[in-house]
């Protein structure tokens, strides 16, 4: 396969632009930092590897559901805050309250799913825009957040370090944690079903014209609320993963997040307009975004600069899945093995 | 005075993709008259609104205003030269109040700032002037449809309109509404504006015009003084074509059983509507646009609920509240507008055909290599032209994009379906297919209704026809007494 072919793919161009931007990555800190010594190079080091891909879990484990979301038409920008408020809960229930872990963690998900729950039936009853109804529920959950918190922290020390203490040694420099080994098996959990289920082809039947949808027998109302209700399992996933990572509820626990996810989700090649878009686009965008900010902290750059290039980025991945979009209509009919030919004789009749 | 003309289209031609509409058509038109026009669906109406409203273009012909000659008409240059057309559709500012909207784009200004008195006291005044008692602050949001017409024709006033262009302005009016914009309308023409005024419905024509003209296939058959007229000539003139020339299909036995059933079914601006279908039937429904055949169909299919009335499937009394009670009753709804309503257009075939029958299994799962399998085959079956079964819909031609639709519900394994418009936008090649490929439902025992504004495509294919006029059914026509004049009379209301 050449690499005209390959851009093609559907997740081509944003699997070359990310080893494009490790190339990038790579080659200015062996030039302007590391004065072209490779063995120098921090980047490449095993130790920042499992250290980006450790960063970027609980983005991960969003993003997953959230490429849910999008394909289907949608958008929750309610879930960083969401985090705050079921981190924060969370926490207050473990320390304050003092009940055991598990009833915490059941505790959590439940609030999660029922609140993403509540959003999905208003948004799937009316045609309230899902961008205007997370934007009142993102706020909602920042009240709850500060009503729990008063704005202090709540530490958590030795709770749920099944999550975030757990560590599989692959050498003796190179080790994944669990909340890594969480979002691989989420990723492959949330493929299958997008590939192997009925639900999975409404989610994109849905996205691509919800009209032909609801006509071809497909529940919108059910399917919305099955939709938004593992949003909130996800989101209370990652919340547990980040929270034992941390060992404290802070009000701003994930504060911003949903923009990260929705960032990497759409530099992932989601559309907006949904009906497009996968989980390992998704993955990649991901981990895309994930390198290029682990990278400028290796690289010394002011955090303050990290933000206009993340921006930046973002921008350069979205007009590279428009481009790559506006060629692939018009090839695609004839690169399908063996059938150029009847192509032609079809589009002539 | 009365014979000066104002309007004058001499030999128009205008084609759209694929198909052409006007083929040198004339028209024209008089100071101070009501002139109405008559054709069939899809005769060219809504094309010469289109035309002299500057919306679009003709290709070739002249067109005189006032005796002279205008070319390259623009929305904006057909108001200024005092061109209104008042749209089926409201084209209203609904949260704004009634001078804002009478003077949208026109305000009348004293230096920079606006003169909200004059435009105040001339919109009364041309309240007035039509009777009416609104006032220019009323909402017009919150205002009755007939209301809004009154909004819009003293929106044509301020904008000093010679010529109004009515299209088909009664549809939702009650009788005393529809007198009162008559009343205003004949003013408005004793006045000195000339009055264009389109209408399905011939008692609205017989009671306002001074002339009529006839357009079929794009065409000017004739005009008439409306003295001169007889319904006669109207309805021979609106049909005309000829039907033997059509399709003929084959001749089935039709079962005596009744497949589907409704019952005084009312809802979704439908009115008490009972009709039956039987084993291998096609049940036609005719009516002009608007008459409420769509809004059927989506009762029959559950899309919008009934308020009132019943709907037996082979007997059984069944409840249609969403299209999947509809589907698991073994209906299939194929839409008039495919791309819309029909198509998954940025997904391959793969992820079109097997859609529906998703609903069929109980199990959570979808096999992808079942999907190719049962693309594959409606591909063969239906000879759908596509290179690959991984080609996305929006790729296929019309004709095409139809049978992936129709594919979608073979593949249900449907036992009932609705065509509504089966063959709209498509070629003259795929329409006999399509037709073909209904003759074949009917041969394994299917039955089916199918709504088509074509009317020799309905009276060819129609073992049955009930005509529908003003959401209601106006009459049923047995196989003998099915021919193009019968059901344009009841469409249009004159028999």
């Amino acid at each position: 396969m050449n690499l005209r072919t390959y851009t093609r793919r559907e997740n081509g161009p944003i699997f070359l632009a990310l080893l494009a931007t490790i190339a990038v990555v790579i080659l200015v800190e062996l030039i302007f930092v590391r004065g072209f010594d490779i063995s120098k190079v921090a980047f490449i080091k095993p130790r920042n590897m499992a250290n980006v891909l450790m960063q970027v879990s609980t983005t991960g484990i969003l993003a997953i559901s959230m490429t849910l979301v999008m394909v289907s038409g949608g958008i929750d920008l309610s879930i960083g805050q969401m985090m705050c408020f079921i981190g924060t809960g969370m926490a207050f229930m473990m320390r304050i309250v003092g009940l055991n872990d598990w009833l915490v963690a059941s505790l959590g998900v439940v609030v999660a799913v029922l609140f993403q729950v509540l959003m999905g039936f208003i948004i799937s009853r009316t045609k309230l825009e899902p961008f205007i109804v997370s934007l009142g529920f993102m706020t909602i959950y920042k009240g709850f957040t500060y009503l729990i918190t008063n704005g202090s922290e709540i530490t958590i020390v030795d709770h749920f370090t099944f999550l975030g203490g757990t560590y599989f040694n692959i050498t003796s420099t190179f080790r994944i944690g669990m909340p890594v080994i969480v979002l691989i098996i989420l990723e492959i959990v949330m493929w299958l079903v997008l590939k192997y289920t009925k639900f999975g082809r409404s989610v994109y039947a849905v996205g691509g014209n919800e009209n032909a949808a609801y006509l071809a027998g497909i529940n919108i109302r059910k399917f919305k609320l099955l939709v938004y209700g593992l949003n909130g399992l996800f989101v209370a996933v990652a919340t547990m993963v980040l929270l034992s990572r941390l060992g404290t509820g802070n009000p701003l626990i994930g504060d911003g997040k949903e923009i990260d996810v929705i960032a990497a989700v759409v530099v992932g090649g989601t559309a907006l307009s949904g009906g497009k878009g996968n989980v390992w686009g998704t993955l990649i965008g991901v981990l895309l975004l994930g390198c290029i900010s682990n990278a400028l902290n290796i690289l010394g750059v002011n955090p303050y600069w990290q933000y206009v290039v993340t921006g930046t980025i973002i921008i350069l991945a979205v007009l590279l899945s428009y481009f790559s979009g506006l060629t692939s209509q018009s090839v695609k009919t004839g690169s399908r093995k063996g059938d150029s030919q009847e192509a032609k004789k079809a589009l002539a009749n | 005075m009365p014979d000066e003309l104002i309007l004058d289209m001499k030999a128009i031609w205008k084609s759209y993709p694929g198909v052409s509409v006007f083929e040198g058509f004339d028209f024209d038109l008089r100071k101070g008259e009501i002139h109405c026009i008559c054709g069939e669906n899809g005769a060219g109406k809504s094309t010469l609104i289109k035309i002299l409203s500057g919306a679009h273009s003709p290709d070739r012909g002249t067109l005189l205003f006032e005796g002279r000659e205008v070319q390259n008409l623009t929305p904006h240059s057909a108001m200024e030269m005092g061109i209104q057309t008042i749209y089926q559709e409201h084209n209203l500012f609904p949260l704004l109040d009634v001078v804002e909207n009478l003077y949208t784009g026109s305000q009348i200004t004293r230096g920079l700032v606006i003169d909200q008195a004059t435009m105040v006291a001339k919109a009364r005044e041309i309240l007035e002037y039509l009777h009416s008692d609104l006032s220019p602050f009323d909402i017009v949001g919150r205002l009755s449809s007939s209301a809004r017409k009154i909004v819009e024709i003293a929106k044509a006033l301020v904008h000093e309109a010679k010529v109004i262009i009515f299209d088909e302005p009664t549809a939702s009016f009650s009788q005393v509404e529809t007198d009162h914009l008559f009343e205003i309308i004949k003013r408005l023409a004793q006045n000195g504006k000339s009055i264009i005024y389109i209408s399905h419905h011939l008692e609205e024509v017989f009671r306002l015009a001074d002339r009529v003209t006839v357009i079929r296939d794009g065409r000017k058959v004739n005009t008439y003084a409306i003295a001169d007229l007889t319904e006669q000539k109207l309805i021979r003139d609106m049909v005309g074509r000829d039907v033997s020339l059509f399709y003929r299909r084959d001749e089935l036995p039709i079962g005596a059983e009744v497949v589907f059933e409704t019952r005084h079914l009312t809802g979704n601006g439908v009115r008490d509507v009972s009709l039956t279908v039987r084993r291998s039937e096609i049940l036609g429904i005719a009516g002009m646009d608007g008459s409420g055949r769509t809004e059927l169909a989506e009762l029959l299919f559950g899309v919008k609920k009934a308020e009132s009335g019943e709907i037996f499937v082979n007997g059984r009394k069944v409840k249609m509240n969403t299209p999947l009670s509809a589907i698991r009753q073994k209906m299939c709804f194929i839409t008039e507008d495919r791309q819309l309503q029909g198509l998954f257009l940025k997904h391959a075939l793969t992820r079109n055909i097997p859609i529906v029958s998703y609903t069929r299994t109980r199990t959570p799962f979808a096999t992808p290599s079942d999907d190719v399998k049962i693309t594959e085959k409606y591909v063969a079956e239906l000879r759908i032209r596509t290179p690959g079964v991984s080609q996305l819909v929006m790729q296929l031609s019309g004709g095409n994009q139809q049978k992936v639709v129709l594919a979608k519900w073979f593949a249900s394994i449907g036992e009932f379906f609705i065509f509504d418009e089966p063959t709209r936008g498509i070629d003259v090649g795929a329409k006999e297919e399509i037709y073909k490929i209904m003759i074949e439902l009917l041969r394994q025992q299917r039955s089916i209704i199918m709504i088509s504004s074509d009317m020799p495509e309905l009276v060819a294919m129609s073992d049955r026809i009930i005509v529908m006029r003003n959401g209601t059914v106006s009459t049923l026509l047995e196989k003998q007494e099915i021919n193009q004049e019968t059901v344009l009379k009841h469409a249009i209301g004159v028999a």
